[in-house]
């Protein structure tokens, strides 16, 4: 699977002479015939016969001949099949007979070029073929609405402020690196009003300093088994678009109160009555008490910070997780999000979570996965979407990786990249997990899937991929395994590689598709070729999560990327670590936000 | 012009007899008439895949198409250079299994 991006901003080469005149020689007829004899060979790949059971040959080849089967090529004028040693011979005795097809994979060959040659169209009526071949008769259910896509298919463009608005920005804003320590020690990058001189920056050297910590850092202190909640917390203290929405008072616990004082008002009193403080019990809402923590976190205030309101609020609504025992963070997070959901969702219609329209928390983390069932016999699949708010993968297996090696010793010598070296040592990489994810996994024989084209249970292939990629993506590790044997789960300890800058776009379903007919210049469902999608699909980490410790009990960690320096949040504790011991840690959770969306730091903005 | 001029060329009356079918090729014909060779086919597929030789393969390719420069490779080229190297580098594991299918359908078809 190609990841690069230059690979999907297609630029079509120019078509060769030969091409060229079979085109404009009316060369239409013979692409329209075509799709009675195309049949899918999934995962991949599409071939041609007349029938189904046919198997050409070449005409020239004497029956014995090596080659007399492989690599046949059919002339689109006379449909006549040579092999590819023959077929140049064909097309010198007969002019207009150049262009042939590739009998295996449905691609155009220049006979006279000896070479593959490209044509839209030809693309086209292929991909259109084999779709209306796949899909099934009933109409799928419609995919997200397009003016979500087309939300985001502004092209982002980088703004730099003119003498004027420099000086309407300095006037009015106040360093966010709070300096504390020694006044040489320069970390703020704007001038204040207040202050009277203008600091320079010299952002690496200050920002390294313990001291000197960035604001929005705060520990939160552990009220018994609650790193699982603290190290959630962390992260989303520091999510840019959660943040953003709460520090811009969008969700003010004052109000919120307020609208619900006026809801009880209205209904019959329930039959609960606490003696203590009627109007707090009455009001459990997760998102005011998040409002009154990014208060609190994003103060001076440096000490550990006690998140017991939050706490309380969490367990009346996740009543039965609501103990002292340890928990797993990724289910609080779930937890979590659906909490914020219930409160916001009350004011707008009921829509699918796929849109994110109903409250932030979809907004930021929904996003919609694809998942495609294709019946081996007959290539016809069966297309689902599913919304998410993150997506589970499995470590992938470092047994494949293993055979490389081996494998590597055989050959003389060996121009690869140095991308398979880290597989060949069997370390498991974030990519290589998003690979297995989308991987078309062939279906037990015991799992056989009814297929509508063929009317029966046929043995099938699932593929997952990304509809939509959401603006903040949770990647959740799947550290355990069940042995079937002990009938128990363990925990899997180990080590995964992942990126600092990850690229989605191979993951998509444009991508995924585009590979499902072999190389095809075509324009697919949702795919954009302009440059703000290349954008859209990079990414940058932000938070990563770490347990150690056993299935039963261990302790989480979380680490905070802020202004590209690292900082360990251990409950109550942090502090400033190097980048190495990030990438050394267990991950179990990692946060990516959209690159256009992420300020790596804010120190270069202004050089004054 | 009408489609039924350019018809493939019609087989020379005195081509030389057909002699005997040799043992390979009457393999190959049952092997083919069974389906048992496309199923073969894909299970070789499968198995380059997941030992990864086809994606070093895919590296082998777009390091020498950077290397010559993209618009001077054409098919024949890549075939050529990698033809080689992919026969070496086939995992014996992947033989192995290979000709124990072929070895099974041979006994099993009874030739």
């Amino acid at each position: 699977m190609s990841s690069s991006s230059a690979a999907r901003a297609i630029r079509l080469p120019p078509p060769c002479p030969h091409l060229a005149a079979y085109r404009s020689g009316g060369g239409g007829t013979p692409f329209r015939s075509l799709h009675r004899c195309l049949r899918p060979r999934p995962p991949s790949r599409a071939e041609v016969r007349r029938d189904p059971g046919e198997v050409p040959f070449c005409a020239s080849c004497p029956p014995a001949a090596a080659h007399r089967g492989l690599r046949l090529y059919a002339c689109l004028s006379c449909a006549a099949v040579s092999c590819h040693a023959h077929v140049s011979d064909h097309a010198a005795l007969r002019p207009g007979h150049e262009i042939a097809l590739d009998v295996d994979r449905a691609e155009l060959f220049c006979a006279a070029c000896r070479d593959q040659v490209y044509d839209p169209d030809f693309d086209a009526a292929v991909v259109i073929a084999l779709t209306s071949l796949s899909c099934s008769r009933i109409p799928p259910p419609p995919p997200p609405p397009e003016k979500c896509a087309k939300r985001r298919r502004v092209e982002y463009r980088p703004w730099v402020p003119d003498p004027k608005g420099r000086a309407v920005i300095g006037r009015r804003s106040s360093p966010l690196l709070v300096q504390e320590g020694n006044a040489s020690s320069a970390s703020s990058t704007t001038t204040t009003a207040n202050s009277t001189t203008t600091t320079t920056s010299s952002p690496s050297s200050s920002a390294s300093s313990p001291s000197s910590l960035p604001r929005g850092l705060r520990g939160i202190n552990n009220l018994g088994n609650t790193c699982f909640m603290n190290s959630v917390l962390q992260a989303l203290l520091h999510t840019p678009l959660l943040r953003n929405y709460f520090l811009s008072d969008r969700h003010n616990r004052y109000v919120c109160q307020q609208k619900s004082k006026k809801k009880g008002g209205i209904k019959e009193k329930s039959n609960v009555v606490e003696r203590k403080n009627p109007a707090r019990e009455s009001h459990v809402c997760l998102a005011c008490d998040l409002d009154t923590m990014y208060a609190a976190v994003f103060s001076e205030d440096r000490k550990p910070f006690s998140p017991a309101n939050f706490l309380y609020s969490w367990w009346q609504h996740a009543s039965n997780l609501a103990s002292y025992e340890q928990q797993d963070a990724h289910e609080f997070f779930i937890s979590m999000l659906d909490g914020i959901h219930e409160k916001e969702q009350d004011q707008c219609k009921h829509q699918s979570h796929g849109n994110g329209d109903c409250c932030i928390a979809h907004k930021v983390f929904s996003g919609i996965l694809r998942s495609d069932v294709t019946c081996t016999i007959c290539g016809f699949t069966s297309t689902t979407y599913d919304p998410c708010v993150d997506i589970s993968l499995d470590l992938d297996s470092s047994r494949d990786a293993v055979q490389i090696a081996t494998s590597k010793l055989q050959t003389c010598e060996s121009d690869t990249e140095s991308m398979l070296t880290s597989q060949a040592y069997g370390i498991s990489t974030l990519m290589g997990c998003l690979e297995h994810f989308t991987r078309p996994e062939k279906l037990g024989a015991d799992q056989k899937f009814f297929c509508e084209n063929c009317r029966a249970r046929q043995e099938s292939l699932k593929q997952m991929s990304i509809r939509k990629i959401p603006l903040v993506t949770c990647f959740h590790i799947k550290r355990f395994e069940h042995s079937l044997i002990r009938n128990m789960s363990r925990k899997v300890d180990r080590h995964l590689h992942f990126p600092f800058s990850l690229d989605m776009g191979p993951y998509l379903s444009s991508s995924i598709l585009r590979a499902r007919y072999g190389n095809r210049i075509f324009a697919f469902d949702g795919d954009d070729s302009d440059a703000s999608t290349d954008l859209a699909s990079e990414f940058e980490l932000f938070a990563v999560l770490t347990h150690s410790g056993k299935l039963e009990g261990g302790h989480y960690i979380t680490y905070l990327r802020l202004n590209n320096q690292w900082y360990k949040c251990d409950d109550a504790w942090v502090s400033h670590v190097s980048e190495s011991i990030v990438r050394a840690s267990q991950a179990y959770m990692l946060f990516y936000v959209q690159k256009i969306l992420y300020y790596r730091a804010s120190q270069h903005v202004f050089a004054s | 012009m009408r489609s039924s001029i350019n018809r493939p060329p019609t087989p020379d009356a005195n081509e030389e007899p057909e002699k005997e079918p040799t043992l390979q090729e009457i393999i190959n014909i049952k092997l083919i008439e069974s389906g048992e060779k496309e199923k073969l086919m894909e299970l070789l597929r499968e198995r380059l895949i997941e030992c990864g030789w086809r994606d070093e393969m895919k590296a082998i390719c777009r390091a020498y198409a950077r290397k010559k420069g993209r618009n001077n490779v054409t098919v024949d080229d890549l075939i050529h250079v990698v033809t080689p190297k992919g026969r070496a580098s086939v995992p014996d594991s992947v033989k192995a299994e290979l000709l124990q299918r072929i070895r099974s359908f041979l006994t099993s078809a009874a030739i």
